[in-house]
Protein backbone atom coordinates (compact mmCIF):
# COMPACT_ATOMS: atom_id res chain seq x y z
CA UNK A 1 0.00 0.00 0.00
CA UNK A 2 1.30 3.39 -0.88
CA UNK A 3 2.13 5.14 2.65
CA UNK A 4 0.15 7.98 1.89
CA UNK A 5 -3.08 6.14 1.57
CA UNK A 6 -1.96 3.72 4.44
CA UNK A 7 -1.76 7.21 6.21
CA UNK A 8 -5.09 8.50 5.89
CA UNK A 9 -6.57 4.83 6.51
CA UNK A 10 -5.07 4.82 9.55
CA UNK A 11 -6.45 8.29 10.47
CA UNK A 12 -9.49 6.96 10.10
CA UNK A 13 -9.21 3.61 11.72
CA UNK A 14 -8.32 5.60 14.50
CA UNK A 15 -10.78 7.54 15.01
CA UNK A 16 -13.65 4.84 14.22
CA UNK A 17 -12.21 1.16 13.86
CA UNK A 18 -9.61 1.09 16.72
CA UNK A 19 -10.91 4.07 18.67
CA UNK A 20 -8.23 4.56 21.41
CA UNK A 21 -11.14 5.30 24.17
CA UNK A 22 -13.99 2.86 23.00
CA UNK A 23 -11.80 -0.11 21.60
CA UNK A 24 -8.59 -0.13 23.78
CA UNK A 25 -10.27 1.75 26.65
CA UNK A 26 -6.89 4.28 27.26
CA UNK A 27 -7.06 7.49 28.31
CA UNK A 28 -10.06 6.91 30.78
CA UNK A 29 -9.54 8.95 33.85
CA UNK A 30 -9.92 12.54 32.54
CA UNK A 31 -12.93 11.14 30.31
CA UNK A 32 -14.61 10.32 33.54
CA UNK A 33 -13.67 13.31 35.43
CA UNK A 34 -13.83 16.41 32.90
CA UNK A 35 -17.17 14.51 31.14
CA UNK A 36 -19.25 16.17 33.60
CA UNK A 37 -19.34 19.92 31.64
CA UNK A 38 -19.38 20.11 27.71
CA UNK A 39 -17.40 23.27 27.52
CA UNK A 40 -14.49 21.94 29.61
CA UNK A 41 -15.13 18.77 27.30
CA UNK A 42 -14.53 20.66 24.52
CA UNK A 43 -11.32 21.97 25.96
CA UNK A 44 -10.03 19.14 26.96
CA UNK A 45 -10.53 17.21 23.99
CA UNK A 46 -9.29 20.23 21.81
CA UNK A 47 -5.92 20.19 23.80
CA UNK A 48 -5.64 16.30 23.76
CA UNK A 49 -5.96 16.48 19.76
CA UNK A 50 -2.92 18.62 19.46
CA UNK A 51 -0.64 17.77 22.42
CA UNK A 52 -1.69 13.88 21.01
CA UNK A 53 -0.83 14.75 17.60
CA UNK A 54 2.64 16.62 18.46
CA UNK A 55 3.51 14.35 20.93
CA UNK A 56 3.41 10.97 18.73
CA UNK A 57 5.07 13.05 16.16
CA UNK A 58 8.05 14.23 18.43
CA UNK A 59 8.46 10.68 19.36
CA UNK A 60 8.88 9.19 15.96
CA UNK A 61 11.85 11.69 15.83
CA UNK A 62 13.30 11.34 19.03
CA UNK A 63 13.06 7.35 18.95
CA UNK A 64 14.47 7.02 15.29
CA UNK A 65 17.02 9.89 15.39
CA UNK A 66 18.14 9.58 18.78
CA UNK A 67 16.97 6.19 20.55
CA UNK A 68 17.41 3.72 18.00
CA UNK A 69 21.25 4.93 16.78
CA UNK A 70 22.24 5.07 20.58
CA UNK A 71 20.71 1.29 20.67
CA UNK A 72 18.39 2.87 23.74
CA UNK A 73 15.26 1.13 22.78
CA UNK A 74 14.46 -0.38 26.25
CA UNK A 75 14.20 3.50 27.75
CA UNK A 76 11.57 4.61 25.44
CA UNK A 77 8.97 4.19 28.31
CA UNK A 78 11.07 6.96 30.39
CA UNK A 79 11.99 9.08 26.98
CA UNK A 80 8.40 9.37 25.75
CA UNK A 81 6.97 10.11 29.20
CA UNK A 82 9.64 13.05 29.14
CA UNK A 83 9.10 14.50 25.88
CA UNK A 84 5.28 14.71 26.51
CA UNK A 85 5.63 16.31 30.10
CA UNK A 86 7.88 19.20 28.52
CA UNK A 87 5.43 19.23 25.57
CA UNK A 88 2.45 19.80 27.77
CA UNK A 89 4.33 22.13 30.47
CA UNK A 90 4.67 24.03 27.20
CA UNK A 91 1.15 23.83 26.19
CA UNK A 92 0.10 24.81 29.70
CA UNK A 93 2.04 27.68 29.46
CA UNK A 94 0.62 28.74 25.79
CA UNK A 95 -2.89 28.36 27.40
CA UNK A 96 -2.35 30.77 30.62
CA UNK A 97 -1.58 33.54 28.22
CA UNK A 98 -3.65 32.81 25.19
CA UNK A 99 -7.09 32.28 27.17
CA UNK A 100 -7.64 32.85 31.03
CA UNK A 101 -10.72 31.43 31.05
CA UNK A 102 -9.43 28.26 29.49
CA UNK A 103 -6.91 27.40 31.73
CA UNK A 104 -9.20 27.82 34.66
CA UNK A 105 -11.66 25.56 32.91
CA UNK A 106 -9.12 22.89 32.64
CA UNK A 107 -7.52 23.29 35.80
CA UNK A 108 -5.65 20.71 37.37
CA UNK A 109 -6.41 18.50 34.01
CA UNK A 110 -4.16 20.38 31.68
CA UNK A 111 -1.22 18.78 33.59
CA UNK A 112 -3.05 15.58 34.05
CA UNK A 113 -2.52 15.68 30.26
CA UNK A 114 1.00 14.18 31.07
CA UNK A 115 -0.41 11.29 32.22
CA UNK A 116 -3.60 10.73 30.03
CA UNK A 117 -2.09 6.97 29.73
CA UNK A 118 -4.37 7.35 25.93
CA UNK A 119 -0.61 9.60 25.66
CA UNK A 120 1.77 7.82 25.95
CA UNK A 121 -0.62 4.68 24.65
CA UNK A 122 -0.22 6.42 21.00
CA UNK A 123 3.16 6.77 21.19
CA UNK A 124 3.80 3.06 22.50
CA UNK A 125 1.57 1.50 19.92
CA UNK A 126 3.33 3.71 17.13
CA UNK A 127 6.66 1.72 17.49
CA UNK A 128 4.78 -1.62 17.86
CA UNK A 129 2.79 -1.27 14.60
CA UNK A 130 5.91 0.46 12.97
CA UNK A 131 4.70 3.44 11.82
CA UNK A 132 6.34 5.73 9.66
CA UNK A 133 6.59 9.15 10.29
CA UNK A 134 3.85 10.62 8.55
CA UNK A 135 1.38 7.71 9.35
CA UNK A 136 2.61 7.86 13.22
CA UNK A 137 1.96 11.50 12.73
CA UNK A 138 -1.72 10.64 11.45
CA UNK A 139 -2.55 8.34 14.01
CA UNK A 140 -1.96 10.59 16.74
CA UNK A 141 -4.32 13.06 15.11
CA UNK A 142 -7.27 10.75 14.61
CA UNK A 143 -6.41 9.02 18.08
CA UNK A 144 -7.14 12.20 19.45
CA UNK A 145 -9.90 13.47 17.75
CA UNK A 146 -11.32 9.54 18.34
CA UNK A 147 -10.55 10.54 21.99
CA UNK A 148 -12.17 14.70 21.48
CA UNK A 149 -15.23 12.64 19.78
CA UNK A 150 -16.10 9.99 22.80
CA UNK A 151 -16.05 12.66 25.49
CA UNK A 152 -18.07 15.01 23.44
CA UNK A 153 -20.37 12.51 23.00
CA UNK A 154 -20.18 11.68 26.81
CA UNK A 155 -20.84 14.80 27.90
CA UNK A 156 -23.81 16.04 25.87
CA UNK A 157 -25.13 12.46 27.74
CA UNK A 158 -24.15 13.60 30.97
CA UNK A 159 -25.62 17.22 30.34
CA UNK A 160 -28.87 15.08 29.48
CA UNK A 161 -28.48 12.74 32.24
CA UNK A 162 -28.46 15.53 34.80
CA UNK A 163 -32.77 15.40 34.53
CA UNK A 164 -32.78 11.65 34.92
CA UNK A 165 -33.07 9.54 38.36
CA UNK A 166 -30.23 7.80 38.14
CA UNK A 167 -30.37 5.14 41.24
CA UNK A 168 -27.64 6.80 44.34
CA UNK A 169 -25.35 3.87 43.80
CA UNK A 170 -24.42 4.58 40.43
CA UNK A 171 -24.42 8.04 40.30
CA UNK A 172 -21.26 9.54 39.03
CA UNK A 173 -18.39 7.21 37.73
CA UNK A 174 -20.74 3.91 38.24
CA UNK A 175 -23.56 5.23 35.26
CA UNK A 176 -20.23 7.01 33.45
CA UNK A 177 -18.93 3.28 32.96
CA UNK A 178 -22.10 1.42 32.41
CA UNK A 179 -22.61 4.52 29.50
CA UNK A 180 -18.94 4.10 27.96
CA UNK A 181 -19.62 0.25 27.89
CA UNK A 182 -22.59 0.89 25.50
CA UNK A 183 -20.60 3.24 23.76
CA UNK A 184 -18.47 0.82 22.63
CA UNK A 185 -20.84 -1.62 22.04
CA UNK A 186 -22.26 0.81 19.34
CA UNK A 187 -18.47 1.55 18.30
CA UNK A 188 -18.30 -2.32 17.53
CA UNK A 189 -20.04 -1.44 14.90
CA UNK A 190 -16.89 0.13 12.51
CA UNK A 191 -14.93 -3.37 13.77
CA UNK A 192 -13.33 -4.55 10.36
CA UNK A 193 -13.96 -1.42 8.18
CA UNK A 194 -10.28 -0.63 8.14
CA UNK A 195 -7.29 -1.87 10.19
CA UNK A 196 -4.41 0.28 11.42
CA UNK B 1 -53.99 -8.04 48.45
CA UNK B 2 -54.21 -4.12 48.29
CA UNK B 3 -51.32 -4.24 46.28
CA UNK B 4 -52.70 -6.25 43.21
CA UNK B 5 -55.72 -3.80 43.24
CA UNK B 6 -53.73 -0.98 42.20
CA UNK B 7 -52.62 -0.52 38.22
CA UNK B 8 -48.99 -1.97 38.06
CA UNK B 9 -49.25 -0.79 33.98
CA UNK B 10 -49.14 2.83 33.38
CA UNK B 11 -51.39 3.58 30.24
CA UNK B 12 -49.31 5.20 26.79
CA UNK B 13 -51.83 5.88 24.34
CA UNK B 14 -49.01 6.14 21.67
CA UNK B 15 -47.51 2.97 22.67
CA UNK B 16 -50.35 1.31 22.10
CA UNK B 17 -50.47 2.53 18.60
CA UNK B 18 -47.14 0.90 18.02
CA UNK B 19 -48.32 -2.57 19.26
CA UNK B 20 -51.15 -2.31 17.32
CA UNK B 21 -48.94 -1.91 14.41
CA UNK B 22 -46.74 -4.76 15.68
CA UNK B 23 -50.00 -7.55 15.14
CA UNK B 24 -49.56 -8.13 11.23
CA UNK B 25 -45.94 -8.67 11.84
CA UNK B 26 -46.48 -10.81 14.64
CA UNK B 27 -48.95 -12.54 12.68
CA UNK B 28 -46.76 -12.69 9.50
CA UNK B 29 -43.91 -14.06 11.69
CA UNK B 30 -46.18 -17.03 13.07
CA UNK B 31 -47.09 -17.92 9.14
CA UNK B 32 -43.63 -17.83 7.68
CA UNK B 33 -41.69 -19.60 10.76
CA UNK B 34 -44.40 -21.58 13.00
CA UNK B 35 -45.92 -20.88 16.58
CA UNK B 36 -42.83 -20.66 18.07
CA UNK B 37 -41.96 -17.32 17.52
CA UNK B 38 -45.01 -16.75 19.97
CA UNK B 39 -42.86 -18.30 22.48
CA UNK B 40 -39.72 -16.20 22.15
CA UNK B 41 -42.27 -13.41 22.02
CA UNK B 42 -43.88 -14.73 25.20
CA UNK B 43 -40.96 -15.13 27.08
CA UNK B 44 -39.54 -11.95 26.33
CA UNK B 45 -42.20 -10.19 27.18
CA UNK B 46 -42.06 -12.07 30.51
CA UNK B 47 -38.58 -11.13 31.04
CA UNK B 48 -38.83 -7.67 30.01
CA UNK B 49 -41.82 -6.76 32.24
CA UNK B 50 -39.88 -8.48 35.21
CA UNK B 51 -36.90 -6.72 34.62
CA UNK B 52 -39.01 -3.37 34.51
CA UNK B 53 -41.13 -4.51 37.42
CA UNK B 54 -38.78 -4.83 39.67
CA UNK B 55 -36.93 -1.63 39.13
CA UNK B 56 -40.38 0.01 38.81
CA UNK B 57 -41.29 -1.26 42.41
CA UNK B 58 -37.61 0.43 43.80
CA UNK B 59 -38.33 3.72 42.26
CA UNK B 60 -41.84 3.52 43.12
CA UNK B 61 -43.12 4.00 39.68
CA UNK B 62 -45.62 2.21 37.41
CA UNK B 63 -44.81 -0.35 34.44
CA UNK B 64 -44.39 1.87 31.33
CA UNK B 65 -46.70 0.32 28.51
CA UNK B 66 -43.65 1.15 25.91
CA UNK B 67 -42.00 -2.00 27.87
CA UNK B 68 -43.98 -4.19 26.05
CA UNK B 69 -43.52 -2.35 22.53
CA UNK B 70 -39.39 -2.76 24.04
CA UNK B 71 -40.71 -6.95 24.20
CA UNK B 72 -42.35 -6.98 20.69
CA UNK B 73 -39.59 -4.91 18.80
CA UNK B 74 -36.96 -7.03 20.34
CA UNK B 75 -38.71 -10.33 19.65
CA UNK B 76 -38.86 -9.49 16.24
CA UNK B 77 -35.49 -8.83 15.29
CA UNK B 78 -34.33 -12.00 16.80
CA UNK B 79 -33.59 -15.56 14.19
CA UNK B 80 -36.64 -17.63 14.40
CA UNK B 81 -34.11 -20.63 16.04
CA UNK B 82 -33.19 -18.01 18.81
CA UNK B 83 -32.70 -20.47 22.39
CA UNK B 84 -34.80 -18.94 24.23
CA UNK B 85 -32.79 -18.41 27.06
CA UNK B 86 -30.21 -16.16 24.59
CA UNK B 87 -33.93 -13.83 23.90
CA UNK B 88 -34.30 -13.75 27.63
CA UNK B 89 -30.49 -12.68 28.47
CA UNK B 90 -31.05 -10.02 25.39
CA UNK B 91 -33.98 -8.38 27.10
CA UNK B 92 -33.11 -8.35 30.17
CA UNK B 93 -29.80 -6.47 29.75
CA UNK B 94 -31.96 -3.99 27.09
CA UNK B 95 -34.18 -3.29 29.88
CA UNK B 96 -32.12 -3.30 32.79
CA UNK B 97 -29.03 -1.47 31.37
CA UNK B 98 -30.68 0.37 28.48
CA UNK B 99 -32.95 2.11 30.37
CA UNK B 100 -33.92 0.94 34.20
CA UNK B 101 -30.21 2.37 35.32
CA UNK B 102 -31.40 5.74 33.78
CA UNK B 103 -34.61 5.92 36.06
CA UNK B 104 -36.65 4.09 33.91
CA UNK B 105 -39.40 5.20 30.87
CA UNK B 106 -38.16 8.52 29.07
CA UNK B 107 -34.62 9.01 30.79
CA UNK B 108 -32.77 6.56 28.61
CA UNK B 109 -30.15 7.48 26.31
CA UNK B 110 -30.51 3.90 24.23
CA UNK B 111 -32.71 2.36 22.80
CA UNK B 112 -33.69 -0.65 25.32
CA UNK B 113 -34.39 -2.95 22.60
CA UNK B 114 -31.33 -2.13 20.31
CA UNK B 115 -29.41 -2.29 23.44
CA UNK B 116 -29.96 -6.10 24.39
CA UNK B 117 -30.49 -6.73 20.43
CA UNK B 118 -26.24 -5.22 20.09
CA UNK B 119 -25.69 -6.81 23.59
CA UNK B 120 -26.63 -10.32 22.00
CA UNK B 121 -25.33 -10.11 18.80
CA UNK B 122 -22.09 -9.21 19.57
CA UNK B 123 -22.15 -12.14 22.49
CA UNK B 124 -23.65 -14.74 20.98
CA UNK B 125 -22.76 -14.50 17.58
CA UNK B 126 -23.49 -17.89 16.33
CA UNK B 127 -26.95 -18.05 17.28
CA UNK B 128 -27.61 -14.81 15.72
CA UNK B 129 -25.82 -14.64 12.70
CA UNK B 130 -25.82 -18.31 11.40
CA UNK B 131 -28.90 -20.25 12.14
CA UNK B 132 -31.53 -18.67 9.69
CA UNK B 133 -33.87 -20.84 8.44
CA UNK B 134 -35.90 -20.83 5.11
CA UNK B 135 -39.68 -20.18 6.26
CA UNK B 136 -42.32 -22.77 6.26
CA UNK B 137 -44.07 -23.73 2.53
CA UNK B 138 -47.43 -24.13 1.22
CA UNK B 139 -50.59 -22.47 1.55
CA UNK B 140 -51.10 -23.12 5.21
CA UNK B 141 -47.03 -21.71 5.78
CA UNK B 142 -45.97 -22.25 9.66
CA UNK B 143 -49.60 -22.24 10.99
CA UNK B 144 -49.36 -25.78 10.82
CA UNK B 145 -46.05 -26.51 12.51
CA UNK B 146 -43.94 -25.68 16.06
CA UNK B 147 -40.75 -24.50 14.50
CA UNK B 148 -39.28 -24.27 11.17
CA UNK B 149 -37.70 -27.40 9.98
CA UNK B 150 -34.27 -26.97 11.10
CA UNK B 151 -32.55 -29.06 8.11
CA UNK B 152 -32.72 -25.67 6.32
CA UNK B 153 -30.03 -23.92 8.57
CA UNK B 154 -28.37 -21.07 6.89
CA UNK B 155 -25.96 -18.39 7.62
CA UNK B 156 -27.22 -16.94 4.53
CA UNK B 157 -29.98 -14.52 4.46
CA UNK B 158 -31.02 -12.66 1.83
CA UNK B 159 -28.45 -10.12 2.31
CA UNK B 160 -25.64 -12.28 2.28
CA UNK B 161 -26.71 -14.22 -0.69
CA UNK B 162 -26.89 -10.45 -2.78
CA UNK B 163 -23.31 -9.91 -1.77
CA UNK B 164 -22.19 -13.26 -3.24
CA UNK B 165 -24.68 -12.28 -6.09
CA UNK B 166 -26.98 -15.15 -5.64
CA UNK B 167 -30.50 -14.20 -7.75
CA UNK B 168 -33.27 -13.85 -5.82
CA UNK B 169 -37.11 -12.75 -6.66
CA UNK B 170 -37.43 -9.08 -5.61
CA UNK B 171 -41.11 -9.66 -4.84
CA UNK B 172 -40.31 -12.43 -2.71
CA UNK B 173 -38.01 -9.71 -0.82
CA UNK B 174 -41.10 -7.57 -1.13
CA UNK B 175 -43.45 -10.61 0.51
CA UNK B 176 -41.11 -11.68 3.10
CA UNK B 177 -40.74 -15.10 1.74
CA UNK B 178 -37.12 -15.62 3.03
CA UNK B 179 -35.00 -16.04 5.28
CA UNK B 180 -34.29 -13.63 8.16
CA UNK B 181 -35.01 -12.36 11.69
CA UNK B 182 -38.38 -13.04 12.74
CA UNK B 183 -40.55 -9.59 12.07
CA UNK B 184 -38.33 -8.07 9.42
CA UNK B 185 -38.44 -10.41 6.95
CA UNK B 186 -41.81 -8.89 4.70
CA UNK B 187 -40.84 -5.51 3.82
CA UNK B 188 -44.39 -5.07 2.34
CA UNK B 189 -45.92 -5.18 5.64
CA UNK B 190 -43.55 -3.25 7.50
CA UNK B 191 -44.01 -0.08 4.81
CA UNK B 192 -47.82 -0.36 5.25
CA UNK B 193 -47.42 -0.41 8.97
CA UNK B 194 -45.26 2.14 9.02
CA UNK B 195 -46.91 4.47 7.08
CA UNK B 196 -49.99 4.30 9.25
CA UNK B 197 -47.78 5.00 12.13
CA UNK B 198 -46.37 8.35 10.18
CA UNK B 199 -50.07 9.26 9.21
CA UNK B 200 -50.64 9.24 13.24
CA UNK B 201 -47.50 11.18 13.84
CA UNK B 202 -46.86 8.42 16.41
CA UNK B 203 -43.51 8.04 14.17
CA UNK B 204 -42.02 10.93 12.67
CA UNK B 205 -41.26 11.20 8.64
CA UNK B 206 -38.79 13.87 9.89
CA UNK B 207 -36.63 10.74 10.59
CA UNK B 208 -37.57 7.95 8.60
CA UNK B 209 -37.98 9.62 4.96
CA UNK B 210 -34.15 11.54 5.53
CA UNK B 211 -33.06 8.30 6.60
CA UNK B 212 -34.14 5.67 4.10
CA UNK B 213 -33.10 8.80 1.92
CA UNK B 214 -29.53 8.87 2.88
CA UNK B 215 -29.73 4.65 3.29
CA UNK B 216 -30.54 4.77 -0.87
CA UNK B 217 -28.13 7.79 -2.06
CA UNK B 218 -25.47 6.04 -0.83
CA UNK B 219 -26.55 2.71 -1.74
CA UNK B 220 -26.53 3.81 -5.24
CA UNK B 221 -23.65 5.91 -4.72
CA UNK B 222 -21.80 2.53 -3.51
CA UNK B 223 -23.41 0.50 -6.42
CA UNK B 224 -22.73 2.69 -8.71
CA UNK B 225 -19.20 2.85 -7.95
CA UNK B 226 -19.22 -0.95 -8.91
CA UNK B 227 -18.08 -2.29 -5.05
CA UNK B 228 -17.56 -6.01 -4.84
CA UNK B 229 -20.79 -7.63 -3.15
CA UNK B 230 -23.32 -4.24 -3.69
CA UNK B 231 -26.99 -5.16 -4.39
CA UNK B 232 -28.84 -2.74 -6.56
CA UNK B 233 -30.40 -0.22 -3.93
CA UNK B 234 -34.18 -1.66 -4.53
CA UNK B 235 -33.15 -4.84 -3.25
CA UNK B 236 -30.92 -3.29 -0.20
CA UNK B 237 -34.03 -1.68 0.84
CA UNK B 238 -35.80 -4.65 1.18
CA UNK B 239 -33.64 -6.67 2.58
CA UNK B 240 -32.27 -7.17 6.19
CA UNK B 241 -34.06 -4.73 8.78
CA UNK B 242 -33.20 -1.55 7.23
CA UNK B 243 -36.89 -0.75 6.99
CA UNK B 244 -37.95 -2.57 10.47
CA UNK B 245 -35.16 -0.81 12.28
CA UNK B 246 -35.62 2.56 10.55
CA UNK B 247 -39.78 2.90 10.69
CA UNK B 248 -39.76 1.46 14.81
CA UNK B 249 -36.62 1.77 16.24
CA UNK B 250 -34.79 4.92 14.84
CA UNK B 251 -38.14 7.25 15.44
CA UNK B 252 -38.43 5.98 19.31
CA UNK B 253 -39.13 9.22 20.14
CA UNK B 254 -37.37 9.42 23.66
CA UNK B 255 -33.73 8.52 22.41
CA UNK B 256 -34.09 10.46 19.20
CA UNK B 257 -32.68 13.76 18.53
CA UNK B 258 -35.69 15.57 19.73
CA UNK B 259 -35.13 19.47 19.39
CA UNK B 260 -36.12 20.11 16.32
CA UNK B 261 -37.26 18.61 12.63
CA UNK B 262 -33.68 19.82 11.49
CA UNK B 263 -32.47 17.84 13.99
CA UNK B 264 -34.33 14.82 13.28
CA UNK B 265 -33.32 15.16 10.08
CA UNK B 266 -29.73 14.86 10.71
CA UNK B 267 -30.75 12.21 13.24
CA UNK B 268 -32.28 10.01 10.17
CA UNK B 269 -29.62 10.57 7.63
CA UNK B 270 -26.83 9.72 9.87
CA UNK B 271 -28.56 6.35 10.88
CA UNK B 272 -29.42 5.48 6.88
CA UNK B 273 -25.64 6.37 5.95
CA UNK B 274 -23.89 4.81 8.77
CA UNK B 275 -26.28 1.28 8.08
CA UNK B 276 -25.09 1.58 4.43
CA UNK B 277 -21.58 2.34 5.27
CA UNK B 278 -21.77 -0.58 8.11
CA UNK B 279 -23.04 -3.09 5.34
CA UNK B 280 -20.80 -2.55 2.89
CA UNK B 281 -17.66 -2.15 4.68
CA UNK B 282 -17.70 -3.84 7.82
CA UNK B 283 -17.36 -7.45 9.04
CA UNK B 284 -21.07 -7.32 10.14
CA UNK B 285 -24.16 -8.28 7.42
CA UNK B 286 -26.10 -5.41 8.85
CA UNK B 287 -25.77 -2.26 10.36
CA UNK B 288 -28.94 -0.80 11.40
CA UNK B 289 -28.31 -2.05 14.73
CA UNK B 290 -25.09 -0.53 15.33
CA UNK B 291 -26.14 2.81 13.46
CA UNK B 292 -29.17 3.44 15.85
CA UNK B 293 -27.09 3.00 18.81
CA UNK B 294 -23.89 4.89 17.82
CA UNK B 295 -26.78 7.39 16.78
CA UNK B 296 -28.40 7.28 19.90
CA UNK B 297 -25.16 7.76 21.43
CA UNK B 298 -24.74 11.28 19.72
CA UNK B 299 -28.21 12.88 19.76
CA UNK B 300 -27.80 14.55 23.37
CA UNK B 301 -24.93 16.35 21.67
CA UNK B 302 -26.77 17.14 18.72
CA UNK B 303 -29.35 18.53 20.61
CA UNK B 304 -27.39 20.58 22.76
CA UNK B 305 -25.22 21.95 19.76
CA UNK B 306 -29.25 23.05 18.01
CA UNK B 307 -30.49 24.75 20.87
CA UNK B 308 -27.11 26.62 21.23
CA UNK B 309 -27.10 27.60 17.86
CA UNK B 310 -31.28 28.83 18.13
CA UNK B 311 -30.17 30.46 21.35
CA UNK B 312 -27.34 32.62 19.71
CA UNK B 313 -29.59 33.69 16.70
CA UNK B 314 -31.94 34.52 19.24
CA UNK B 315 -29.74 37.02 21.12
CA UNK B 316 -28.50 38.05 17.97
CA UNK B 317 -31.95 39.29 16.49
CA UNK B 318 -32.70 40.73 19.88
CA UNK B 319 -29.71 43.19 19.92
CA UNK B 320 -30.67 43.89 16.42
CA UNK B 321 -33.68 45.12 17.32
Amino acid sequence: MDTGFAAVAIFFAAIFTNNILLTNYLGMCSFLSVSREIKTSLGLGAAVIFVMASTSFLNYIVYHFVLIPLGLEALRFIVFIIVIAAFVQLVEMVIERVSETLYAALGIFLPLITVNCAILGVSLFMVIREYGMLQSFMYGLGSGIGWFLAIMAMAGIRQRLKKAQVPKGLEGAGITLVITGMMALAFMGFSGMISV
Amino acid sequence: MKLLKQPVIMKQAPMNAVLYALLPLVAASVYFFGWRALAVLGVVNAVGFLSEYIFARVYGKKVSMAVFVTNFLFALSLPPTIPLWIAGVGIAFGIVFGKMVFGGFSKNIFNPAISGRAFIYASFGYHLSSRFVQPAQGLLGGLGRWSPGLDSLTAATPLIQLKEGVDISFLELLLGNVSGSMGETSALLIIITGVWLMFRKTASHHIVLPGLAGFLVFQSLFWLTGIDGVPAPHYALVSGSVLFGMMYMATDPVTAAQTTNIGRWIYGAFIGILTSLIRTFSIWPEGITFAILTANMFAPLLNYIITEIKKSRRSRKGADA
